[in-house]
């Protein structure tokens, strides 16, 4: 009945009035509210955790930790833990990274072995002595790092910069730490203890 | 083979085997005399402003126009000693028309051509003309609007233009496209306008706050893009546009059609559709990785015309994939600092490709428009502007584990417009109008760079115009509202918060006719812009400038005084000048500014930008001088200069357009086959930016003074019933390597380098 009486009066309009019609209807039907419901604001997708995993073998772990919950800007990265490590010692060092939004844990490390040809990690001590090895490859063969071998030289204090460098495209099998751009950055404190 | 040069190829030859004829044979006639003997005159010109087809009377005052369609004309007739008559024809079968031009008594010292109202009397602008409409054709607005005095680009790396008038940009410049704001991410430096310029037929440049009308926040300008009328007649118009751009190996093609319906006059329709693609570009001595693009636009338009009532409906829609150069994409401020240092971006694959990968944006932008104009006594009118704009900008920074985009915005902007104007053709005129803004803008993607908003902008404006014999004079007053409630969500906890702007606008405009070929134009405009949605609450990293930006929520608005006079002179001399100077007193002028506290994360060291806000005064001048020297030679010179104080810190503003000169020699070779054929060797000289904050705000010093050879030309001539038009330039003909200080991608590569490009235009 309804569309009835519709249809009468839309035929009885004259054709101006049908167009002001339309036009009316073109401004008072804006899109539905969604904007009072925001994305939380903490990055997703990010790294914000790092887990440092060293191996001593035939006696056990230990475990360093680089947190930053909120993400890039808010406060700084709220926990680095000093590496704590024994002198002449070979240790196997395995670095898990994730993302943590409102308390739920992603682990990244495999999406970065399977993105292996975009990616390498790069450990650069100063002030001590370590010689570092990485174990793993990426499908051209060249190296990974997320799993390495250390020996440790003589006891003293000093940083170690952790660095995973983005390189789609560009990536050498002996590339400079520079090459590319990085998705991991942090300066370490280290301790070498006899 | 599937170069990209054999698919432009074949692009370009469809049309030729695609041309149609129609069936347009009909005869319109008549004789021209004078009003007061009735004496045939001869050598009276006839044209046809709809087909720009031209007639000239004979002894006995007879002309012919033949092979025409149906459909509604207007006629401009005009005689040495008559005054021009303009009159609509409506020819359904073949026509006689007898014409009577009054003469002029006491001729005045200008013919007023009726029909070519100047929309902004009382504001200083510009217009580009046509041949570098013509010759610019294919290229991205920003790229266009450059050959305007006074106008420069903000770059972004060989992909991204963005209009820059006086010195100003984003916010501060309000693009017009038919008439409807444009309305996006516009705040964004990084973030090209979203309209397709082969739509546009005009490009109108008003300088300065006096284009009221449109919005008190264009603080710097407004620019007009308006597309071609709807025909009025019922031949079936279509143009071609083809390109062939060889530095990064770009094919463009741009096909309209325009029609008056034939069995119902009162309908017409224009469509168009582009697109778009080109590969990495290079510079002299090597390629950028990842600068490829496309874009495929569309749009159709509708239009009802009665004699007291029109209606027009335009629904468009931009698409863009654009690629961000390889090497641009830094990590943090070491990375930045490595990639400064050396001279070839150490992060590129120097070859050419043309795959779009990370880094890129995509961004589609639709538009639908509603306009209504309602004619009253005296040719007063009612106009209702309605529209709706839906702009989404994805951008992919880096992939680190999934496809999903970093920046996500989805804007929705409605608008309404009512406006009563008084016929143009009065002595005293007023125009008075209300509207409102809505708009809406919701965020996802993986980071946080702006919050959701919902904003409402209420505004109602007045202007009055004096008319005089040798001028016009212009006032104009606004008032806006404009109310924004953001939406945030910080740890699963949501947050509203209010923000409430409100202020008065107004302008004076005076346009007046000196001795001797000489007018004068000078505008006063008080403006005044809320702070943008970035300004307030942005807080996130700015990739590719290493920055980390963060906005403070109780920012004031900021107030422009702005004055602007321009002197003009046109005469029969050969000469042709043009003087704009300008003043732009801006209160509360909202900067970016480094913290000097870095911001630490996991991903390095960034430096912090503050948006603060200080007392600006910005101001130049811009000059253009013609001069033609034989029917055969011409030249041009024309530049800008600009200071920009920071009054507060009493230092300059950081990027600022450097000082510019130009100067062009054009070569007219008259055919009778070959038309408007010319040649055209162009330099310009931009020199270096030695007007710099004191404190280093800056990464890199400016670049050095540059200068670039260009050489431009064209030829039309018919083809069957086709008139094709060839355009072949050379940019940066010698290939020289050189950075611009207004390109935000300067501390990573050079500019592209020598670009032939190649357009063809078919007319059906």
């Amino acid at each position: 009945m309804f569309q009835i009486l519709l249809m009468y009066y839309l035929c009885r309009m004259r054709l101006n009035r049908i167009l002001l019609l339309l036009s009316a209807i073109t401004v008072l039907t804006p899109a539905c509210k969604k904007a009072a419901n925001p994305n939380d604001e903490n990055e997703h997708e990010a790294i914000n955790k790092v887990e440092m995993v060293f191996t001593r073998p035939g006696v056990g772990t230990t475990i360093f930790l680089i947190e930053d919950p909120d993400g890039d800007g808010g406060n700084p990265p709220s926990r680095i833990d000093t590496i704590k490590l024994n002198a002449g010692i070979t240790y196997m060092l395995d670095v898990r990274i994730k993302n943590i939004v409102s308390g739920r844990e992603t682990d990244l490390t495999s999406t970065i072995v399977a993105q292996g040809k975009a990616h390498e990690m790069y450990f650069i001590p100063t002030g001590i002595t370590i010689n570092i090895t990485k174990n793993d490859r990426d499908a051209s063969g060249y190296p990974i790092g997320l799993k390495s071998t250390w020996a440790v030289g003589t006891p003293g204090n000093g940083t170690l910069l952790l660095k995973l460098m983005h390189k789609t495209g560009i990536k050498g099998p002996t590339d400079a730490p520079n090459v590319g751009h990085a998705d991991l950055q942090v300066v370490i404190p280290i301790r070498i203890t006899i | 083979m599937r170069s990209p040069f054999f698919i432009w190829f074949l692009f370009s030859v469809l049309p030729l085997v695609s041309a149609w004829s129609q069936d347009c044979q009909l005869t319109l006639s008549g004789s021209v005399s004078d009003a007061d003997e009735k004496n045939p005159l001869d050598k009276a010109v006839i044209r046809i402003r709809e087909t720009g087809q031209v007639a000239f009377s004979d002894e006995e005052g007879h002309y012919h126009f033949y092979l025409l369609c149906r459909g509604t004309y207007t006629l401009v007739v005009s005689h040495v000693s008559c005054d021009s008559v303009f009159w609509k024809v409506r020819l359904t079968g073949n026509l006689v028309r007898n014409v009577v031009l009054p003469h002029r008594v006491n001729q005045l010292s200008e013919i007023t051509v009726r029909g070519t109202r100047d929309q902004q009397p009382g504001v200083v602008k510009e217009e580009l003309r046509k041949t570098d409409i013509d010759a610019s054709r294919g290229q991205s607005l920003g790229e266009i609007l450059q050959r305007a005095t006074g106008v420069t680009v903000l770059q972004t790396g060989s992909t991204v233009f963005k209009p820059v008038i006086h010195g100003l940009h984003s916010q501060r410049v309000l693009i017009l496209n038919n008439g409807v704001r444009q309305e996006g991410q516009q705040w964004g430096s990084e973030h090209a306008p979203e309209i397709d310029p082969f739509i546009a037929e005009r490009f109108v440049i008003l300088k300065g706050a006096g284009a009221l009308r449109y919005g008190p926040d264009a603080i710097a300008g407004a620019i007009l893009v308006e597309p071609q009328a709807l025909p009025t007649d019922q031949h079936f118009h279509s143009t071609f546009h083809t390109g062939y751009f060889n530095n990064n190996r770009q094919y463009v093609a741009s096909l309209m059609a325009a029609q008056n319906l034939p069995y119902a006059p009162a309908f017409s329709w224009r469509a168009h559709a582009t697109y778009k693609r080109g590969g990495n570009a290079r510079t002299p001595d090597y390629w950028l990785a990842n600068t490829g693009l496309e874009e495929f636009n569309y749009s159709l338009a509708m239009g009802y015309r009665k004699p007291r009532f029109r209606a027009d409906l335009y629904l468009s829609a931009f698409n863009t994939r654009l690629g961000i150069f390889l090497g641009s994409h830094i990590g943090n401020l070491t990375d930045l600092e490595n990639a400064i240092r050396s001279p070839r971006p150490i992060l590129n694959i120097d070859r050419y490709d043309d795959a779009i990968g990370r880094p890129s944006q995509q961004v589609a932008h639709w538009l639908a428009r509603w306009k209504s104009t309602w004619y009253l006594a005296r040719a007063d009118r009612v106009v209702l502007l309605a529209a709706q704009q839906i702009n989404r900008r994805q951008e992919f920074d880096r992939a680190l584990l999934s496809n999903r985009p970093e920046l996500d915005l989805n804007i929705a902007t409605t608008s309404a417009d009512l406006s009563y104007e008084q016929d143009p053709q009065r002595k005293v005129t007023s125009i008075a109008g209300i509207g409102v803004i809505r708009q809406e803008n919701v965020w996802s993607g993986s980071r946080f760079f702006i919050p959701n908003f919902l904003s409402w902008n209420p505004y109602a404006y007045a202007l009055r115009r004096y008319t005089r014999q040798k001028g016009m004079a212009e006032l104009g007053l606004r008032y806006d509202q404009k109310d924004i409630t953001v939406y945030r969500n910080r740890n699963n906890v949501v947050t509203r918060e209010k923000r409430s702007f409100g202020n008065l606008s107004g302008t004076a405009g005076l346009n007046h006719s000196l001795a001797g070929g000489w007018r004068l134009t000078a505008n006063m405009a008080l403006a005044w812009r809320a702070p943008g949605i970035n300004e307030l609450y942005v807080n996130g990293l700015h990739h590719g400038s290493a920055t980390f930006e963060v906005g403070d929520p109780d920012l004031k608005a900021e107030k422009a005084l702005n004055t602007s006079l321009q002197l003009r002179y046109a005469a029969d001399s050969g000469w042709d000048a043009d003087l704009t100077l300008y003043s732009n007193y801006i209160a509360d002028f909202i900067n970016l500014i480094p913290s000097g506290t870095p911001t630490l994360t996991l991903r390095g060291a960034y430096p912090t930008f503050l948006f603060l806000q200080t007392d600006a005064w910005l101001h130049g001048a811009d000059w253009h001088l013609g001069r033609r020297l034989t029917h055969r030679w011409s030249t041009m010179a024309k530049g800008s200069l600009l200071f920009a104080r920071d009054l507060n810190a009493r230092d300059w503003l950081q990027q600022m357009p450097a000082n510019r000169v130009e100067a062009a020699l054009t070569w007219s070779i008259p055919g009778k086959f070959f038309k408007d054929t010319y040649l055209s060797p162009s330099l310009l000289y931009v020199a270096r930016q030695s007007r710099m904050p004191s404190r280093g705000i800056d990464f890199l010093a400016p670049p050095p003074a540059y200068a670039l050879l260009h050489l431009e030309s064209s030829t039309q001539f018919p083809l069957g019933s086709c008139a094709v038009q060839v355009q072949m330039s050379i940019r940066n003909l010698l290939n020289t390597s050189y950075r611009d200080y207004m390109n935000r991608f300067r501390y990573f590569n050079d500019e592209t380098g020598r670009n032939i490009q190649l357009l063809l235009r078919f007319h059906f």
